[in-house]
C-alpha cells in the first residue's frame, strides 16, 4: 500500500492515483476554488458596477449590469475627476521622489558597503534605526516647518518626505547587495586609476540593476498607495494624488456608489497591469525579506 | 591594499614598516575618508532635516499645548490626559484586536499555502489570483469595503438573497461588526503576502523529508504541524512581526476609508487617533504625545523583533 503511494507521488500528474487520493485533490481543488472566488469577487463587483446606472445598482447591487454598453460613468469619472490630471501629478511626485531616493542612497549604500572609513559601523546602524520609524510620528513638526518655509502648497514637503522615508530601506538593501560583489573587482579598477564614481557607476551599480529594480518597485508601490503623507502634505485638490482623490471620491460622492466604484475599478488598473508585467520582480523582492 | 585596522597609530602593522610608507597610505586613508564622508552626506543630510529634527521636535511639543503657532509648556500633562482620559486604554484595544486577528489570517495562509503545494491542476492560476487583492491600495480596499458592507450593500443584499435576512447589520455602523468588516479587509489583503511568503519557504524544505515523513505512515494534518510548520518557523515570524509593526504603524489608510475610525473613537488606532487630533481638533500637543508613546511601543516590538532573529538565525 504505501510503496504503491510513494510510486504515484513521485509519477507526477499523469500517474494512476488511488481513488482516495483523487477524492482529496478534488476536495483541495474545491477549497481553492471557493478561497479564489472570495478573493476575487469584490474586483468583480468593482468592474461590473462599472457598467450600471445608479438606478440599476439601488434596485439590487448583486446584479449583472444590463448593458456592458452604458459607460457613462467611465465619461463621467474622466470629466468631473479628471483622471488623467490625477494621474499626472502622481507620477510627477513618484518620479521625483525617486530621483532624489536614488541620488542620496546610491552613493551613500556604496560607501556603506565598499569604503573602509572611522564610524562607518555608527553611520550604518544611524540609518537602519531610523527605518522604524512611522512617518506619522513626525509628520505634524513636518508639517508646520514646511508651513514655515512657504513650501506647504508645492510638491517639495512630499517628495522630500517621501524620499526621506524610502532613504533608509533603500540604503539598507543596496548596501547589502553591495557588500557582496568582490573586493577584488573594485580594486582592480581602482588600480587602473578610477576614482570613486568611475567605480561606482562603471562597476558597483551595473551589478547591482536587479535588486534596485526591486527596491524601486517597492518604494514606487508604497508612495502609489500612500494615503497619509499627500493627504496631510497636499491641501489643493487639483495638485493631489489618485490615492487621495479615491480616498475622498467615497465621502463626495457617497450616493452615486457605481460612479465610486467605478473611480476605484480605474485606480485599480495601474498596479494591477504593473504587477502582470513585472510579476517575478516583485516575488523575488517580496520573499528575499523572508529568507533573510 | 586590504581592509586593515584604523588609520591611528595603533599596533604597527607587520611589513607596513616605514615611515614614508606608511605616511602614504595614511593620506589614502584620509582621501578615502573624506570621500566617504561627503558621498554619505546627501542621504545624512536629507535624514536628519526631514526625520531626526522633527522627531526630536514631536518630543519637545509632547510637553507642550500647540496649535502650531504658539505653544505653552504644560509638562506632563498630555500624558497624564492620554491615561486619565482612557485614550490610551482604547487606542491599545483597538490595535490588540488586530493583533489578536493576526493568528487566523496565519493559520488560513499555512493551510492554503500547503494546499497550494500540492499542485493539483491550476495551482499557480490560483496563486496568481490570490495575490491580486494584495496588489490593490489600501485606500482602494477600504472605499471597496465600505461599499459592499453598507446597510444597503452587497453583503445584506446577498444574506436577503440566501433568505438569510435575519443576519443583516448595519455593519459599519456598530462596533464589534465594524470591527469584523475591518479585519476581513485585512485578511483579504494579506492571504496573497502570507502564501507567497510560506510557498518560498516551503521551496527550501527539501522533499525527500516530506517523502521519508510519508513513507513512516505520517497523516496531513502530522505533517502539517510536525514537519512544515517547525521548518517555516524563521518564515512565519517574519511574517507575524511585518504585519504586527504594520498593525501599529500602517493601519491608517483602511481604516480611515472604511470607518473613519467610527462609530466616534471606537475602531480608531493610533496612527488614525494622531492624525484626527493634529489634523481635525488641532490638538498639536496632545498628538505629540500620542506620537510619543507609538514610538516607544514601535522600538519595543522592533528590539522584540532583533532578538527573536538573533536567535532564529544563530539556532538554525
Amino acid at each position: 500500500m504505501r510503496e504503491a503511494q510513494t510510486d504515484s507521488d513521485q509519477g507526477g500528474a499523469w500517474q494512476p492515483r488511488s481513488p482516495l487520493e483523487r477524492v482529496s485533490r478534488l476536495g483541495i481543488m474545491l477549497v481553492l476554488s471557493l478561497i479564489a472566488v472570495i478573493a476575487i469577487y469584490p474586483i468583480v463587483f468593482m468592474g461590473l458596477s462599472s457598467f450600471r446606472t445608479s438606478f440599476e445598482y439601488i434596485a439590487s447591487p448583486l446584479g449583472w449590469p444590463d448593458s456592458f454598453g452604458y459607460i457613462d460613468n467611465f465619461l463621467a469619472v474622466y470629466l468631473r475627476f479628471d483622471l488623467v490630471g490625477l494621474f499626472r501629478n502622481t507620477f510627477w511626485y513618484i518620479l521625483l521622489a525617486s530621483l532624489l531616493t536614488l541620488a542620496v542612497a546610491v552613493p551613500a549604500s556604496f560607501t556603506l558597503a565598499k569604503i573602509h572609513f572611522p564610524g562607518r559601523e555608527r553611520l550604518r546602524a544611524a540609518m537602519i534605526a531610523t527605518l522604524i520609524m512611522p512617518p506619522v510620528t513626525f509628520l505634524v513638526p513636518s508639517y508646520v516647518m514646511m508651513a514655515r518655509l512657504g513650501l506647504i502648497d508645492t510638491s517639495a514637503p512630499l517628495v522630500l518626505l517621501w524620499a526621506a522615508t524610502a532613504t533608509p530601506a533603500t540604503i539598507f538593501l543596496l548596501s547589502a547587495l553591495m557588500r557582496s560583489i568582490p573586493d577584488e573587482v573594485l580594486e582592480a579598477a581602482r588600480i587602473d586609476g578610477a576614482g570613486y564614481f568611475e567605480v561606482l557607476f562603471r562597476i558597483a551599480l551595473p551589478l547591482s540593476v536587479p535588486g534596485l529594480v526591486t527596491v524601486m518597485i517597492f518604494n514606487i508601490t508604497a508612495w502609489w498607495n500612500d494615503l497619509l503623507l499627500p493627504l496631510v502634505l497636499i491641501g489643493d485638490q487639483d495638485k493631489t494624488t489618485l490615492t487621495v482623490a479615491v480616498a475622498s471620491i467615497g465621502s463626495r460622492f457617497s450616493m452615486d456608489f457605481p460612479l465610486v466604484l467605478t473611480g476605484l475599478f480605474l485606480a485599480s488598473m495601474p498596479p494591477v497591469l504593473a504587477y502582470i508585467v513585472l510579476q517575478r520582480f516583485i516575488r523575488r523582492g517580496l520573499v528575499a525579506g523572508a529568507i533573510k | 591594499m586590504q581592509p586593515t585596522a584604523p588609520s591611528t597609530p595603533v599596533p604597527a602593522q607587520p611589513g607596513a614598516g616605514r615611515p614614508a610608507a606608511r605616511r602614504g597610505i595614511r593620506s589614502l586613508r584620509r582621501r578615502e575618508a573624506l570621500t566617504a564622508y561627503l558621498t554619505l552626506l546627501p542621504a545624512f543630510l536629507l535624514v536628519a532635516a526631514v526625520i531626526w529634527y522633527p522627531v526630536t521636535r514631536t518630543a519637545y511639543q509632547s510637553f507642550t499645548e500647540w496649535n502650531g503657532a504658539v505653544s505653552t509648556w504644560v509638562g506632563w500633562e498630555n500624558y497624564q490626559r492620554i491615561v486619565s482620559n482612557g485614550d490610551l486604554w482604547l487606542l491599545m484595544r483597538n490595535n490588540l484586536i488586530f493583533v489578536a486577528s493576526v493568528p487566523g489570517i496565519l493559520l488560513i495562509s499555512l493551510v492554503v499555502t500547503v494546499l497550494l503545494y500540492e499542485q493539483v491542476p491550476g495551482w499557480k492560476f490560483f496563486r496568481s489570483v490570490y495575490y491580486l487583492p494584495t496588489i490593490l491600495s489600501a485606500a482602494v480596499v477600504g472605499t471597496l469595503m465600505r461599499i459592499m458592507f453598507n446597510a444597503n450593500g452587497v453583503t445584506n443584499n446577498a444574506l436577503e438573497r440566501l433568505g438569510l435576512g435575519a443576519l443583516q447589520h448595519d455593519w459599519l455602523g456598530q462596533v464589534p461588526t465594524a470591527f469584523l468588516v475591518l479585519i476581513f479587509a485585512f485578511y483579504w489583503t494579506t492571504l496573497g503576502q502570507g502564501v507567497l511568503i510560506f510557498l518560498a519557504g516551503l521551496a527550501a524544505i527539501p522533499s525527500d523529508l516530506l517523502d521519508a515523513a510519508r513513507l513512516d505512515g505520517a497523516g496531513w494534518w502530522n505533517r502539517l504541524f510536525k514537519i512544515i510548520i517547525p521548518l517555516l518557523v524563521p518564515a512565519i515570524a517574519y511574517f507575524v512581526l511585518t504585519n504586527v509593526i504594520w498593525i501599529f504603524v500602517g493601519l491608517f489608510a483602511l481604516v480611515f476609508t472604511v470607518t473613519k475610525g467610527g462609530p466616534g473613537y471606537a475602531t480608531t488606532p493610533f496612527d488614525l487617533m494622531i492624525y484626527r487630533k493634529a489634523f481635525e481638533s488641532g490638538e498639536l500637543g496632545y498628538a505629540s504625545a500620542l506620537s510619543v508613546i507609538l514610538f516607544c511601543i514601535v522600538l519595543a516590538i522592533a528590539a522584540f523583533q532583533l532578538r527573536m532573529f538573533d536567535r532564529l538565525t544563530t539556532d538554525a
